[in-house]
């Protein structure tokens, strides 16, 4: 099992189910860091905050991914690599050039079209299948019921990060709006435009609960900690058939958010 | 010269008497500008009644009808098209009763008339939802009283029942502040109800001391406001238009035939006289084809690239993506930053209007005819405005929709929440909800002294309105938005919106801000470069 750092997988789900995570890269002008690797969530975001440039990012290398699959090779025949969404990244094909490099390991690459934690979520149900090929199954079916609802402070990191020119055209960047953003069918939609930060978090509830039913649905956030687990503690309420972990989003796909960035994650029934 | 007066109200008589109004009110509007209720530099009542009469009678001077219905029911259409503020807006529905009490008519008796002024006033209250006395309409209405008294006299003549009428009205005018408290506290009389008495005194003057046999040309001075009045848009290359004079003129025909040839397509009018509006790409050949209807008249044709550059540039509608709920947004807003802000959130078109330039129906009409779409919610942003945006709805083939906003704070949290993938009607009810959430303090010097709410205020002084009212006056811009916090309890809000304008310095900002945060932590303040003028600040508080 393979999957990149913007899964923001919990540590002990790598360790549980043995899931090798490729991380991508943050840049600090000319300071690299793997993310995860070199640089934590807590010190990103700190350093993030008093970053005189906003930083880049950049997808892992064929090579990283060669390099992984070979070890894997030695006790392995095949694994399954599942990857942040191809429209926000080029991890899935830098994955696929790097698998055409390691002869007799047969790597199954899933674009999953989505990020965080629903990728997470992918890669436990690619875990608790019987083979690969009945997760590749598995997965793919689930790949088109991802969502991603989020809710971000502002718009200016998603726009530096040239990521949604339509989304930011719809929201308006005038004046200082929260948008209520959905990642879905390979595209960033705006859902809705509040104003106030304590507004939006039920709109994004409400938006939520016209999805329902949902297979599996976490929360995750950057460095919105107390916001995160009371949005949990209300969700596990309302539904009390599922878990909701909450996730943490990670430095590259913060680089995008920004701070204070709050996301709704689910698999569509 | 006795024998010169006139006996009946004919076409040309009406036609005069009209024409001595427009004059007398030019003349006279100011007055009725200074008579505004709070002392806010806003709701230029006279100039609204003025440009909304001169709209009546434009199309009129053109016309040599012999009738008076047919008089009157062009200036019915000219007041409803060119109507701007509520009084405005009522005076066009008093031209409207007028005109639909002498349907048929070609000359009125002293009785007639006197019936018609009744039927106008009723006409006028039946228009508005919830008419107040004390208003343009006590005014209306007591004028229609005096003149049938007058007309039940054996020697009743037209000009003994106009003379009973403006006399009418003038003793209701007086009345007004024992009718209306705000009238009374800020020591005024009506505004509107003053304009509707100066409209009747200038009918009279024109026919007690005219003689028609050889008529004396009352001309109304242009009026540099209206040229400041044209409508901003994107679009089309040329603005035509025009007036068609024949016979029989069927304006279906008509605008069917404009409608292939351009947008904002405007068609009004009588069988006689019809009026053209268009933007197109091919003026000649719709000059053409109407030209073939009957004989064109005050035929204008204005490049609309080089008027409307300053609006066309940015981004236009071509570069936005469809929209697919097919809904389009109309905004009436004034400066330069807020402007920026309405279009950013994705307005399609803004009508320049707002504090004390009240823009007409027609200038909204045309900005809603000038989307490609056919559905458009059109945002007033001002108490004064609303009256003339609803007069647009029975005058569009598209689906209007009227989000009441009352301020500029309003209409940005209506945009707000409109979202392009939700149905027009679904949008209208987010949008209401939103701007019903918002409180709106709006900060500018009192233009005169006054009392009004209680207080005692001195011209220049700083005043403080929350909604629309009067609260606070006197201290610096800081102190007022701090009373103004403090009263809706800051407890209960989250965000402050600072809209400043062009007539607040850096210092003053600077004081504002700090005020604000030391004074109210919880709050978080954004401010935002809205350039509308005459107040300073407005303030969004949700």
């Amino acid at each position: 099992m393979v999957t990149d750092s913007t899964a923001d997988l919990p540590k002990e789900w790598g360790e549980r189910y043995d899931i090798e995570v490729v991380p991508l890269k943050v840049l600090f002008g000319t300071e690299t860091f793997r993310d995860g690797v070199d640089i934590d969530n807590e010190e990103f975001f700190r350093k993030l905050s008093t970053a005189t440039k906003l930083p880049t990012t950049s997808a892992p290398s064929p090579g990283d991914f060669a390099e992984v699959y070979e070890r894997l090779a030695k006790d392995h025949d095949g694994c399954i690599s599942i990857h942040i969404g191809a429209q926000l990244s080029a991890t899935a094909e830098a994955a696929r050039v790097g698998a055409q490099s390691v002869e007799g390991f047969k790597v199954s690459v899933v674009d999953s079209e989505t990020v965080t934690f629903p990728m997470a979520f992918l890669c436990r149900i690619a875990a608790e299948s019987e083979s690969l090929e009945a997760a590749t199954e598995a997965v793919r079916q689930r790949v088109p019921n991802c969502r991603v609802l989020a809710l971000l402070d502002t718009l200016r990191y998603l726009e530096m990060g040239g990521r949604m020119s339509r989304a930011a055209a719809v929201v308006g960047t005038m004046l200082n709006v929260k948008p209520i953003l959905l990642v879905a069918d390979r595209d960033i939609k705006p859902v809705e435009r509040v104003r106030t930060r304590a507004r939006a978090i039920p709109r994004m509830l409400d938006y939520f609960r016209t999805e329902l039913p949902v297979e599996q649905v976490a929360v995750v956030h950057a460095q919105a900690a107390d916001e995160a687990e009371l949005i949990a503690a209300d969700l596990r309420r309302e539904l009390p058939d599922h878990e909701i972990p909450i996730g943490q989003i990670g430095s590259v796909l913060g680089t995008h958010t920004g701070p204070k960035a709050l996301g709704l994650v689910y698999i569509k029934r | 010269m006795a024998s010169n007066r006139p006996v009946g109200v004919d076409g040309p008589v009406f036609k005069q008497a009209l024409l001595g109004s427009l004059s007398w009110l030019a003349a006279n509007h100011e007055e009725a500008n200074r008579l505004n209720v709070f002392p806010v530099p806003d709701g230029d009542t006279g100039t609204n009644m003025l440009l909304t009469l001169q709209s009546a009678v434009e199309d009129i001077k053109e016309s040599n009808a012999a009738e008076v219905s047919k008089i009157a029911k062009l200036a019915s259409h000219g007041s409803l098209m060119g109507a701007r503020g509520n009084s405005g807006v009522i005076l066009s529905q008093i031209f409207r009763g007028f005109a639909r009490a002498v349907e048929g008519k070609s000359s009125l008796t002293p009785r007639e008339l006197a019936a018609a002024f009744e039927e106008a006033a009723n006409a006028a209250y039946r228009a508005v939802n919830k008419p107040t006395e004390g208003t343009i309409l006590t005014v209306a209405r007591e004028a229609g009283r005096a003149a049938t008294a007058a007309a039940a006299s054996p020697d009743a003549t037209v000009p003994s029942v106009i003379a009973a009428a403006a006399s009418g009205a003038r003793d209701a005018v007086l009345k007004t502040p024992s009718q209306l408290q705000i009238l009374r506290e800020a020591g005024v009389v009506d505004a509107g109800g003053f304009g509707l008495q100066v409209i009747l005194e200038g009918m009279l003057k024109t026919v007690e001391e005219s003689a028609f046999a050889a008529t004396t040309r009352t001309t109304a001075k242009p009026l540099p406001s209206q040229v400041a009045l044209e409508l901003p848009e994107g679009g089309w290359g040329y603005c035509t238009e025009f007036l068609i004079e024949g016979s029989g003129l069927d304006l279906e025909v008509i605008r069917n035939q404009i409608e292939a040839l351009g947008n904002s397509v405007l068609v009004v009018g009588e069988p006689e006289l019809v009026k053209v509006h268009v933007h197109t790409d091919d003026p000649t050949r719709v000059i053409t084809l109407a030209g073939g209807h009957g004989k064109l008249l005050k035929l204008n044709v204005g490049d609309m690239s080089t008027q409307h550059k300053r609006i066309l540039e940015g981004d236009g509608l071509a570069s936005k993506p469809p929209r697919p709920n097919g809904a389009g947004l109309v905004a009436v807003v004034a400066g330069k930053g807020l402007v920026e802000i309405f279009r950013g959130l994705g307005v399609d078109a803004i009508v320049e209007g707002g504090q004390s330039m009240n823009p007409s129906t027609q200038d909204m009409l045309i900005a809603i005819e000038s989307l490609p779409y056919d559905e458009v919610i059109l945002l007033p942003n001002n108490r004064n405005v609303v009256l003339a945006a609803k007069q647009a709805t029975g005058l569009t083939k598209k689906k209007l929709h009227i989000v009441e906003t009352h301020s500029v704070p309003e209409g940005v949290a209506a945009v707000v929440a409109f979202r392009p993938d939700r149905t027009g009607s679904v949008n209208v009810a987010a949008m209401k909800a939103e701007a019903e959430r918002v409180q709106t303090i709006e900060v500018t010097h009192a233009v005169r002294d006054t009392r009004s709410n209680g207080l005692r205020v001195k011209k220049g002084d700083v005043i403080g309105l929350i909604n629309d009212k009067l609260e606070f006056a006197g201290g610096d811009y800081a102190d007022v938005v701090k009373r103004a916090l403090g009263k809706l309890g800051p407890d209960s809000y989250e965000l402050v919106t600072v809209y400043r304008g062009e007539g607040a310095s850096e210092d003053e900002l600077a004081s504002l801000q700090s005020s604000i945060q030391s004074s109210f932590p919880g709050l978080e303040v954004e401010v935002q470069q809205g350039g509308q003028q005459h107040y300073p600040f407005i303030l969004s508080v949700e």
